[in-house]
C-alpha cells in the first residue's frame, strides 16, 4: 500500500490524468481568462489546476449540486379513453448517479469542514437523504494543508484551522517544486494504489520539508470566538437595536448562502411542460425573502433583519446546540469576500457579548 | 444545432414555428378577414390574440426565441389608429429597441418583426405572413439559447425534435 | 489624489456633516470595511459616529438603494431630511430614482464627491498577493501598496473598475454639496461605448458563444438584482414567481440567460450604468454590458441619457405620435 507519493510540479496534470482514468478528479481551475475567480470544476487533460490560491466558490455543489432531478414522471394518456391517466415515475438514484468514485483534489481545510455540516444534517439522525448518501460514500478529499490566511480567513477561530484534516482521505502539503501527497484513512488507500508508476515515494529531505511545513502551519495559534457565544446569541435574539445596526447594510442578495460551503439550505419544485417534468432539488437562501413565505401569505421572517438574525444564530447557535457543539461555520471568509457591501459576520458574532455591535 | 438550410423554401415537412402576438382589434381582425376571403398562406404561424399591442412586453418575443421559437411576428393596428389610442406607441418604441438588442446578445434579429395591419387588411396580412414565413424558412430552424444541461436534457422536457 | 488629499476631503466630510446634522435624521456614507481595500456602507445618526465616514478610490457601493428598498431609510421625522453621499455615477441613480417619483428631491440632502474613478479588488487580486495588505493609496495615477512581499505600485488603469475607464459624469449631476474639486471626464459620450462596440464587431455566433459561455457561470444569486437600485420589484420579482413561471429552477443557460435578458430590459431607458451588477457577481461575469448596449440603442434611436434631467420621463414609460427615427 503506498502511503506517501511525491509530485513534482511539472508532472501535477500527468498525475491528475492517471487520476482521472478510474475516477471524477474535481479540481480547482480558472473558469475563464481575465477572471480572479477560481472554481472547482472536473478535471481533463489539458486544465491547469490552479492551487496556489483560495476558490471563490467551494466544492460544495460536488455533494450537493445546486439542482438536481429527485425524480421525473410524465402522465400517460390512454389513447383509446384520454380520461384515463396514469403516472409514470423514473428515480434517477437508481442510475444516473455516478459509480465512479468522486476525488476532489486541492480544496483547503475550510472547503472540506463544510461537508462535517452537511453529513450531520443529511446522513445522521432518523431522515437520511439517500441522494446525498450515495455521493457521499463515493466521494474522497485530498485536502490541501493551506500557507497563508488574507484578511478574510478566520478558520482558526471556529475549531478549525489551515492544517486541519477532519473529514479528509489525503493531505495534500505544497513543498518546493512540488507536493507531498499522504493517504490518511484506509477508504482512500486505492487512490495512490491506482497511480502505479507514477506513485513516487517522496525522498527523505521531501518528507522532513513536507512535515516541517505542516508541522508549522499546525502550530499556528487559533484566535477563537469568545466562550459561550451560543448563550450570548440566545440573550441577543430579541435585541432588536442591535440586530437592526448588524444588518442594515445587507442587500438580502443571497451571496452569502450560495458560496457558503456549510449552507445546504434547498427548495422542491416540481417543474412541468405539458404532460412531463421533473422533481428539482435546488439552492434556497435564508436571505431571500420568500424563504419563509407560507402559502396563506404570512412570512414569520419579513424583514432582512429576522433573516440575517437566523443566518448568524443557526451557525453560530442552532447548530452547536444540536451537534455537540460543533460550530457550523469553517471561517473560509467567503462571505466576507463576497458580500456586495463587505459585512463581516466576525464582527457580528463578537459583538454578541459586547454593549453594541461595532459592525460598520 | 441548425438544421441543413438549402435555402428552399418549400414549407412542407420542415415543421418551422412562428409565433405571432396579434392585437384583437386591428391585425386579429385583419387575419380573420384573410380568412374570410379564403388568401393561401403558409401554416406555420401559431396566433395568441392580445388585447392590443401595448400589451406586448417584449420579453413575451425574447423567451420565445430563446426557447426555440423559429419566428416572432407582432402586428398592431396602424400608429394613430389604436384602438386604445396610444397603446402601439408604447410597443412601437419598446419592439424597436428589442429588434436593436437581439443581436447583442446574438439572437438572429431577423427571427423577430413587428408590422402594422388593420382589420380590413386582409390581402396584406396574407403578404405579410407570407413573406416572414419564407424568411424563416430561409433562415432554417432556431435552435435557441439551450445546450444540454449537465445531467437533464430540457430536450426532451420542452418537446423539440 | 494623494493621501493628503483625503485626509483633507474626509475633513471636509465631517465638517459639513456636522454642520447639516441637525436637520438631517440619517447619513448614509461609506466606512472602513474588513480591509484596507473595501470599504462597507455605514448609517450615521449621531454626531459621535461622524468619523467613521470616509472618501477614498475604494468607496465603491452605491448607496442610492438603501433610499428605496424595503425597509427604506425615510426620515421618519417629516422635518428632517435624509443625508446621501454620492460619486458621479451614483447621482444619476438619484436622478433616475426622483424621475419615477420613488423618492423626494426635498426629503434628500446629496453630499456629492467628484470621483476620479474606484478601484476593482478583482483586479487588484490578479496582480499581488491577497496577503498582509497595510497600507494602500493612490498617487500620480498609480495604487500603491505595501504588503509583505514589499512595496508594489499598479498602474490605475489596470485596477480601476472597467465602468471608471468609461464615465461621462465624474461629477455628481444632482448635490446640496460638493466635496472635492471638479474632476474631468476620462472619455466623451460619443467614446463611451466602446466595450460594447468591440462586442457589435464580432459575428452574430460569435457573440452568441460570448453570451453563452458568460452567463452559463451564473448562479442566480441574484446579487446584481439586488445591489441595482432601480430593481424595487424585490419579493415581487419575475425572476421568482411562480405565477406566472417565467423561470424554472433547472440551472440551464436558457434560464439564465432569460434572466439577464429581463433584467436587462426593464431597466432599458432607466439604468444609468452605476456597474453595480457588474461589481457585485461573484462569478465576475461582465453584466452591465447589456444594459451599456440598451443605453447605446436608446440614445441612438429616441436621443435620451438616463439619470441626467430630473424632469425627464424614462423614454420607455412613455411615447410620442411622431417617432422620428422609429
Amino acid at each position: 500500500m503506498t502511503g506517501k507519493v511525491y509530485i513534482a510540479q511539472p508532472d501535477l496534470e500527468k498525475v491528475l490524468s492517471k487520476l482521472a482514468g478510474n475516477m471524477d478528479v474535481w479540481v480547482p481551475a480558472a473558469p475563464a481568462n481575465g477572471k480572479w475567480g477560481v472554481e472547482f470544476m472536473p478535471y481533463h487533460s489539458g486544465l491547469a489546476p490552479i492551487l496556489n490560491r483560495r476558490s471563490s466558490l467551494p466544492p460544495k455543489k460536488v455533494l450537493l449540486p445546486q439542482m438536481e432531478a429527485l425524480l421525473r414522471f410524465e402522465y400517460q394518456k390512454d389513447p383509446q379513453d384520454p380520461s384515463k391517466v396514469t403516472l409514470r415515475l423514473d428515480d434517477p438514484t437508481a442510475d444516473s448517479l455516478t459509480s465512479r468514485p468522486v476525488l476532489v483534489f486541492g480544496a483547503r481545510p475550510c472547503d472540506t469542514r463544510g461537508f462535517l455540516t452537511l453529513d450531520r444534517t443529511f446522513t445522521n439522525g432518523p431522515y437520511v437523504d439517500a441522494y446525498y448518501r450515495k455521493r457521499r460514500e463515493n466521494t474522497f478529499f485530498a485536502t490541501l494543508v493551506c500557507g497563508e490566511a488574507d484578511s478574510a480567513c478566520f478558520c482558526s477561530s471556529v475549531g478549525s484551522g489551515p492544517a486541519d484534516m477532519e473529514g479528509s482521505d489525503l493531505r495534500l502539503i505544497p513543498v518546493e517544486d512540488g507536493y507531498v501527497l499522504e493517504t490518511l484513512t484506509e477508504r482512500a488507500a486505492f487512490i495512490l494504489d491506482s497511480l502505479e508508476s507514477l506513485a513516487l515515494p517522496p525522498t527523505e529531505i521531501q518528507e522532513a520539508a513536507a512535515k516541517q511545513i505542516n508541522d508549522e502551519i499546525s502550530s499556528q495559534p487559533a484566535s477563537g470566538f469568545p466562550p459561550g457565544t451560543v448563550e450570548a446569541f440566545r440573550g441577543r435574539f430579541e435585541n432588536l437595536g442591535y440586530w437592526q445596526e448588524a444588518v442594515e447594510q445587507c442587500l438580502s442578495c443571497g451571496v452569502c448562502t450560495y458560496v457558503c460551503p456549510t449552507c445546504y439550505c434547498f427548495t422542491i419544485t416540481d417543474e412541468m411542460k405539458n404532460l412531463e417534468g421533473a422533481r428539482l432539488r435546488s439552492w434556497d437562501s435564508c436571505m431571500f425573502s420568500h424563504y419563509t413565505s407560507e402559502a396563506s401569505g404570512h412570512n414569520p421572517r419579513p424583514t432582512k433583519l429576522e433573516r440575517y438574525r437566523n443566518r448568524v444564530g443557526h451557525k453560530f447557535s442552532y447548530i452547536p446546540t444540536n451537534y455537540d457543539g460543533m460550530i457550523g461555520c469553517c471561517g473560509c471568509g467567503r462571505c466576507i469576500r463576497l458580500c456586495p457591501v463587505s459585512i463581516d459576520i466576525r464582527k457580528v458574532v463578537q459583538g454578541l457579548k459586547e454593549e453594541t455591535c461595532e459592525c460598520a | 444545432m441548425t438544421k441543413a438550410n438549402s435555402g428552399s423554401v418549400s414549407t412542407a415537412n420542415q415543421g418551422i414555428k412562428i409565433v405571432g402576438f396579434l392585437c384583437n382589434w386591428c391585425s386579429y381582425g385583419g387575419a380573420d378577414t384573410a380568412g374570410v376571403c379564403r388568401f393561401k398562406q403558409p401554416t406555420d404561424l401559431r396566433i395568441i390574440r392580445i388585447p392590443c399591442t401595448g400589451r406586448m412586453d417584449p420579453l413575451f418575443a425574447a423567451k420565445a426565441l430563446i426557447y426555440g421559437a423559429d419566428g416572432v411576428l407582432v402586428s398592431g393596428c396602424h400608429p394613430r389608429d389604436c384602438h386604445y389610442s396610444v397603446g402601439n406607441f408604447y410597443a412601437r418604441r419598446r419592439l424597436e429597441v428589442l429588434k436593436h438588442f437581439l443581436p447583442f446578445m446574438g439572437i438572429e434579429p431577423r427571427r423577430f418583426h413587428y408590422t402594422w395591419v388593420s382589420a380590413s387588411e386582409g390581402q396584406r396580412w396574407q403578404q405579410v405572413v407570407t413573406e416572414f414565413s419564407e424568411q424563416i424558412q430561409q433562415l432554417g430552424l432556431n435552435p435557441g439559447v439551450r445546450n444540454p444541461g449537465p445531467g437533464i436534457e430540457l430536450e426532451g422536457l420542452l418537446n423539440r425534435g | 489624489m494623494t493621501n493628503t488629499d483625503i485626509k483633507q476631503l474626509c475633513g471636509l466630510l465631517h465638517e459639513q456633516v456636522q454642520a447639516a446634522l441637525p436637520e438631517l435624521e440619517t447619513v448614509i456614507g461609506w466606512t472602513q470595511g474588513y480591509d484596507l481595500l473595501h470599504t462597507t456602507p455605514v448609517f450615521v445618526r449621531d454626531a459621535n459616529s461622524i468619523s467613521k465616514l470616509i472618501w477614498n478610490p475604494f468607496c465603491s457601493q452605491n448607496l442610492t438603494g438603501y433610499l428605496v428598498k424595503t425597509p427604506a431609510v425615510q426620515a421618519t421625522d417629516k422635518a428632517k431630511k435624509i443625508g446621501v453621499c454620492v460619486k458621479g455615477c451614483d447621482s444619476r441613480s438619484l436622478v433616475a430614482l426622483i424621475q419615477e417619483k420613488f423618492v423626494s428631491r426635498d426629503s434628500l440632502y446629496i453630499l456629492g464627491f467628484p470621483c476620479h474613478g474606484v478601484i476593482d479588488w478583482h483586479r487588484v487580486m490578479l496582480k499581488v498577493p491577497a496577503t498582509g495588505i497595510q497600507a494602500a493609496t493612490v498617487e500620480d495615477g498609480q495604487l500603491i501598496l505595501e504588503h509583505n512581499g514589499g512595496l508594489q505600485r499598479l498602474e490605475l488603469a489596470d485596477v480601476l473598475a472597467r465602468k471608471c475607464l468609461r464615465c461621462v459624469y465624474p461629477n455628481p449631476v444632482i448635490h446640496d454639496t460638493l466635496i472635492g474639486k471638479v474632476a474631468t471626464p476620462l472619455v466623451t459620450v460619443e467614446n463611451a461605448y466602446r466595450d460594447v462596440e468591440g462586442l457589435e464587431q464580432q459575428s452574430l455566433a460569435e457573440r452568441l458563444d460570448f453570451w453563452r459561455s458568460e452567463l452559463d457561470r451564473c448562479m442566480r444569486c441574484y446579487a446584481c438584482r439586488n445591489a441595482c437600485p432601480l430593481c424595487v420589484c424585490q419579493e415581487r420579482c419575475i425572476a421568482e414567481t411562480r405565477e406566472p413561471k417565467w423561470l424554472t429552477q433547472y440551472m440551464s443557460i436558457s434560464e439564465k440567460y432569460l434572466f439577464h435578458f429581463i433584467h436587462a430590459l426593464h431597466l432599458a431607458g432607466r439604468c444609468t450604468e452605476c456597474g453595480e451588477c457588474e461589481r457585485v457577481c461573484p462569478m465576475e461575469i461582465p453584466v452591465t454590458l447589456m444594459k451599456e448596449e440598451l443605453s447605446k440603442i436608446i440614445r441612438e434611436l429616441l436621443g435620451y441619457e438616463a439619470g441626467v434631467n430630473l424632469e425627464a420621463v424614462p423614454p420607455l414609460l412613455t411615447f410620442s405620435p411622431d417617432e422620428t427615427s422609429i
